[in-house]
């Protein structure tokens, strides 16, 4: 329990310079941009002069970008994430209303992949180099090949214009009034589409690691011992090389949140999925600077979380690993 | 072009033939509407200012013009192509000093109060000139309003104003807001920027961000049994492939402003309970230009401009590019406009040995390599099209011996790139062309503009011929006068190609059979769809 | 010669061995058999595959040689590829190494900034990277990498903090070599081969990633990438599907014989290094 407090208190002491050097970083990134936040805007407006400085004046894009770092900074500590001058609204309102959509979209990618990864990784992994083995790896790693918005464009095409079972985009049914369970299963059938797509992505990753992880664990002593019990088959697949090869997914869990958030802009995009990722491209087409910033923040603060609850977990289930190498 | 009228009834007349129940006697094609539904339209992007009286954009106008109402909108066989919304009459004063507007009676606000003139001087003064984006310059020279009766406004202008040119800006510039809601408070700050308030046909109901805008029925509507709609939700799709497979999938009943890819439309055309509707834009005319820098010395040689001119096969664009769904262009005007147009200009041929002539003379000569010079191209990214052209532009380049360079930037780079930083050879532009040439047209050669004024001559050329023939343009009051010099203008453009006009487009609506009086005036999209139905 | 048999075994490696050699034939060759601009419009817009035997694909939305567009694009492919994979493995060589032999506070810093890009989505790092900077190839392969080194930065460290303490690390402190010099010719070759693991995973993720940056408009319009074939030919994915789809199984094929052929020198490796 002690050695889980120390892990947590190092890693939190850790995570505030993480968090500082990806808000300056992003913050000098953004400012290096050819354009802003007016430019952005008069696309579509055109406009003169006057009112060009009139818009950077109002906005304050006149100021220094120091003054601005040192602004958002300040507020930050206050924990204001600031005001979006594209969508004229305070930004933690904004990323309140979009977090839930990406938390379901994502977890249930990573539930789908993790879970049907892990399964059928151990269904090949039981009979390492077997047909099905060779066939769903390789399968696998074809749907990986595949371009994330091509599949969601194939995905939409089948099942929603030509069989019509699932909507083609968006989370929930336009302006329907539904509430409680029926709004629940609107937003699952909603959500069918994209997390399909999302999750096939990354199937591959479970699948191999696990089965990779079978491989090896087919080939340790206590395995050999367990077989020399006279332990059924499917016992020992289950109890003791599945287990052992479990390990290394969750550590490949946390690393693959972030991952999967970067991915989730591309299918947001083509499902009209109104999550953060989406919103970090109109972040960026619209060089909105502290909005940018507050969901590349909310989203390396969802990263470290996962991955302390993954650390966290992992130093309960494998009581090898101490303190100091989870650290790293 | 000029006959697009008698076509355009043709059409209309055609249509309405399929779409009234076989029962139904048709005259012309009046119909007899059905009321209710909801009616779902793709929005491909989502603006955060609804407030057309400060943004004066289609992006706006989309969503905006059901709620927020103009003094007059385009019509297709109105008096000077216009129809009365909240102004019933409008009268120039000879000395182009006044307008005088008569009001419509009995028109309320969505929140229950009466409108005045006094909303349409507080709009004009407070907002059309000092903030909108267009107003800015159309109402420069506005300095009061007089207001003898609620139902009268008598604008006053400090200099000659033509008023032809505010005629024709009324559709696009005039968009009334209540003043008792903004007088309170910073106008740019106004909550109801964000949540229109106006007297048009709908109300506006809800904004889910990256969902949908719902608007809902206003009953207390001034037009008799208007709007046939109870509810139009604007369903937010960001890919542009989504549209078609959201009208396949009868989760969308229209697709405005070509939200249906070009190359997608032959096949969606033969979609049973589909149709593919060309009309309804001809008020808001694009324009695919050439936009040239003059400070590089190749390009400020009239040979060279002319030489690419004649490299650029026109009809291969319109054929390819757009796939037929647009018009070549002879000059700054576009073909379709019913008042400024002249074919009498000079013209560029396709012709690549002519090109090559022509660069030949001007002293560049083939290099060992094939090549003459080396250039930047800038394609604008707002379109398909723009970047297709760029794509094409390369390469009818190549062909007479200039290697392009394309340069691919998102929106705001590509802004900042071409008209501020100057960062470009060649770009490929998107105008406007917006009923006058004095709106949005002339800026886009007419010299001494500030650096950083978006879709304006930001290539540093400078004609003082031009310049001086649209100086005189701005205060011609007499209307045949003030034409005649707007095609002299045309055929000195033309000629000294300060940018190279390659073609004229607008855009295209999918709808399901279903909806009814779609493209019944010049800017449909744009305008009120009071009188649009769903038939059940 | 026995390690090639050995590589040879198994039947993936094979797969993906002949289809790396096809696609570098492939790249080798295209312009050869299809010199001159493969971007110039070649015949009438959107022939279907298998209509004109001189244009045997068809052609694109402007009348593009789609199978001239293939040829070229597999060269722009694979060097987005190599180039991004070699870039992510030696930032991530160099850092890791740096990290893991120098230790301390130099250590500490240096993992503080690799978390800090794994924190950040890859994908969103490269969307901001290269909207900033323009699309040019160029920026498409750093953005990449920029979000690819972290992985290779982590194994090297680890390596290197198990080899630091050998003997002949401690030989070379003994006659007195630069710790530099001891960190990248003694410590860092040896630390190579886990993170040499790592490069097709790397390239494999490179091509999609430069798929997914052409489909939201953010490629180089002056090469042709089967990653912006497939992105321009989704908005006639209905009227002429063959525009995405011969791409697309180039694509998938490419990524899958980079990665079979990767672990056929994993595997390959892996036994070599349990023999020695």
């Amino acid at each position: 329990m002690t050695r889980a407090l120390i892990l947590l208190r190092r890693r939190l002491v850790g995570s505030i310079f993480v968090l500082l050097i990806v808000i300056i970083g992003t913050f000098l990134l953004l400012e290096a941009a050819p354009g802003d936040a007016v430019d952005a805007y008069i696309v579509s407006t055109g406009g003169d002069a006057g009112m060009i400085e009139l818009l950077r004046h109002r906005w304050g894009l006149d100021q220094s970008e120091l003054t601005r770092l040192a602004n958002y900074l300040w507020a930050l500590l206050h924990l204001d994430l600031g005001h979006s001058v594209t969508f004229s609204r305070p930004i933690r309102e904004i990323i309140l209303e979009r977090l839930p959509t990406t938390l379901i979209l994502m977890g249930s990618a990573t539930a789908l992949s993790f879970g049907l990864g892990s399964a059928l990784g151990i269904y090949a992994g039981a009979k390492p180099g077997s047909f099905r083995d060779r066939f769903l790896s390789i399968g696998s790693l074809a749907l990986y090949a595949v371009p994330g918005f091509w599949l969601g464009l194939v995905l939409i095409v089948i099942f929603a214009v030509d069989l019509r079972w699932l909507p083609i985009g968006g989370i929930e049914s336009l302006a329907s009034d539904k509430t409680g369970l029926a709004r629940a299963a609107d937003i699952a059938t909603h959500l069918v589409l994209p997390v399909s797509a999302l999750g096939f992505i990354y199937l591959a990753l479970y699948l191999r690691m696990m089965r990779a992880g079978m491989a090896e664990a087919w080939r340790q002593d206590f395995v050999l011992a367990a077989r020399s019990r006279g332990l059924s088959r499917r016992r020992i697949v289950l109890a003791h090389v599945a287990r052992n090869a479990l390990l290394p997914l969750v550590t490949m869990l946390g690393l693959q949140s972030a991952q999967m958030l970067g991915g989730s802009v591309v299918i947001e995009s083509v499902f009209a999925v109104p999550g953060l990722g989406r919103l970090a491209q109109e972040a960026v087409a619209g060089r909105d600077t502290p909005l940018l910033l507050g969901i590349i923040l909310t989203s390396a603060v969802l990263v470290i979380v996962i991955n302390l609850l993954v650390d966290v977990a992992y130093a309960f289930l494998d009581p090898r690993v101490g303190a100091s190498e989870a650290g790293a | 072009m000029s006959g697009f009228t008698i076509s355009r009834r043709t059409m209309l007349a055609g249509s309405a033939a399929l779409l009234a129940s076989t029962a139904m006697p048709v005259i012309g094609w009046a119909q007899t509407p059905k009321k209710g539904g909801r009616l779902v339209v793709a929005a491909d992007s989502e603006p955060r200012n609804l407030n057309p009286a400060i943004v004066a954009s289609n992006g706006v106008f989309f969503i905006s013009s059901k709620v927020v109402e103009t003094l007059a909108e385009a019509s297709f066989d109105g008096k000077d192509g216009l129809q009365p919304r909240l102004a019933l009459s409008w009268e120039g004063a000879a000395d182009g000093l006044s307008v005088t507007f008569k009001l419509r009676d009995g028109v309320i606000w969505h929140d229950g109060k009466p409108f005045t003139s006094a909303d349409v001087a507080f709009s004009a003064l407070q907002i059309w000139k000092p903030l909108q984006n267009l107003g800015r310059t159309v109402f420069k020279d506005l300095a009061a309003i007089d207001t003898p009766d609620d139902l009268t406004a008598v604008f006053k202008f400090a200099k000659p104003t033509p008023f032809q040119l505010i005629r024709n800006a009324l559709p696009a510039l005039s968009s009334v807001v209540p003043k008792h809601v903004y007088e309170t408070g910073k106008i740019e700050e106004n909550p109801a920027n964000n949540a229109p308030v106006g007297t048009g046909p709908f109300k506006f109901a809800e904004y889910k961000a990256g969902q949908y805008y719902r608007l809902a029925k206003n009953t207390d509507y001034w037009g008799k049994d208007e709007p046939w709609l109870d509810e139009i939700v604007y369903q937010v799709l960001p890919d542009r492939t989504s549209a078609a497979a959201a009208l396949e999938a009868e989760e969308i009943q229209l697709a405005a402003f070509s939200a249906v890819p070009l190359a997608d439309l032959d096949r969606i055309s033969k979609v049973p309970g589909l149709k593919v509707i060309t009309k309804g834009y001809e008020g808001l005319t694009y324009q695919l230009v050439v936009e040239i820098n003059h400070r590089r010395k190749e390009l400020a040689d009239v040979k060279v401009r002319q030489a690419i001119a004649h490299a650029i096969d026109k009809d291969f664009v319109v054929k390819t590019v757009f796939l037929g769904y647009a018009a070549t262009a002879t000059g700054p005007v576009p073909k379709n406009d019913p008042q400024f147009y002249t074919a009498d200009v000079p013209t560029y041929a396709f012709d690549v040995t002519k090109a090559n002539a022509l660069l030949d003379e001007a002293g560049y000569k083939k290099g060992p390599d094939g090549n003459r010079f080396s250039l930047k191209l800038l394609p604008a990214p707002y379109f398909n099209e723009t970047k297709q052209f760029g794509d094409y532009l390369r390469q009818a380049l190549a062909a007479v011996g200039i290697d392009a360079e394309l340069v691919n930037n998102d929106s705001p780079a590509h802004i900042k790139a071409v008209y501020t930083d100057h960062a470009f050879d060649l770009a490929v532009g998107p105008p406007v062309f917006r009923g006058d040439p004095a709106i949005s047209t002339t800026i886009l050669v007419q010299s001494g503009i500030p650096d950083g004024v978006p879709f304006s001559n930001q290539g540093g050329y400078k004609n003082e011929e031009l310049d001086a023939l649209i100086a005189k343009a701005s205060e011609t009051l007499d209307t045949a006068a003030r034409t005649e010099l707007y095609k002299e203008f045309q055929k000195k453009v033309a000629a000294d190609l300060p940018l190279i006009n390659v073609a004229e487009w607008s855009f295209i609506s999918v709808a399901r059979d279903t909806v009814g009086n779609i493209a019944n005036n010049p800017r449909w999209a744009v305008s009120n769809w009071a009188d649009t139905y769903l038939e059940s | 010669m026995s390690v090639l048999r050995r590589f040879l075994r198994t039947p993936e490696a094979i797969a993906g061995a002949i289809i790396l050699a096809a696609l570098f034939a492939m790249a080798l060759s295209a312009s050869l058999l299809f010199p001159g601009d493969p971007q110039a419009i070649a015949g009438p817009a959107l022939l279907p595959p298998f209509q004109d035997w001189s244009l045997p694909l068809g052609t694109d939305r402007l009348g593009r040689d789609v199978l001239a567009e293939l040829f070229h694009g597999s060269r722009t492919s694979l060097a987005v590829g190599l180039a991004a994979a070699t870039a992510a493995l030696v930032i991530g060589a160099i850092v890791g190494t740096l990290a893991g032999f120098a230790g301390g506070l130099v250590d500490e810093v240096l993992m503080r900034i690799t978390d800090a890009f794994q924190t950040v989505p890859g994908f969103l790092l490269a969307l901001a990277f290269v909207s900033v900077v323009g699309p040019s190839l160029g920026v498409v392969v750093m953005a990449i990498a920029l979000g690819a080194w972290t992985g290779p930065a982590r194994v090297a460290r680890a390596e290197v903090l198990s080899i630091r303490e050998r003997d002949y690390v401690a030989g070379a402190r003994v006659i007195g070599m630069h710790p530099l010099e001891i960190a990248f010719r003694e410590v860092l070759p040896n630390a190579l081969p886990p993170v040499l693991a790592l490069s097709s995973v790397i390239v494999a993720a490179a091509i999609l990633t430069e798929a997914a940056l052409s489909f939201l408009g953010l490629g180089d319009p002056n090469r042709v990438t089967w990653g912006g074939m497939i992105a321009e030919g989704r908005t006639v994915l209905r009227t002429a599907p063959f525009l995405s789809i011969i791409p697309g199984v180039a694509l998938v094929l490419t990524v899958l014989g980079v990665y079979l052929a990767g672990e056929g020198v994993v595997e390959t490796t892996a036994v070599r290094r349990s023999l020695s």
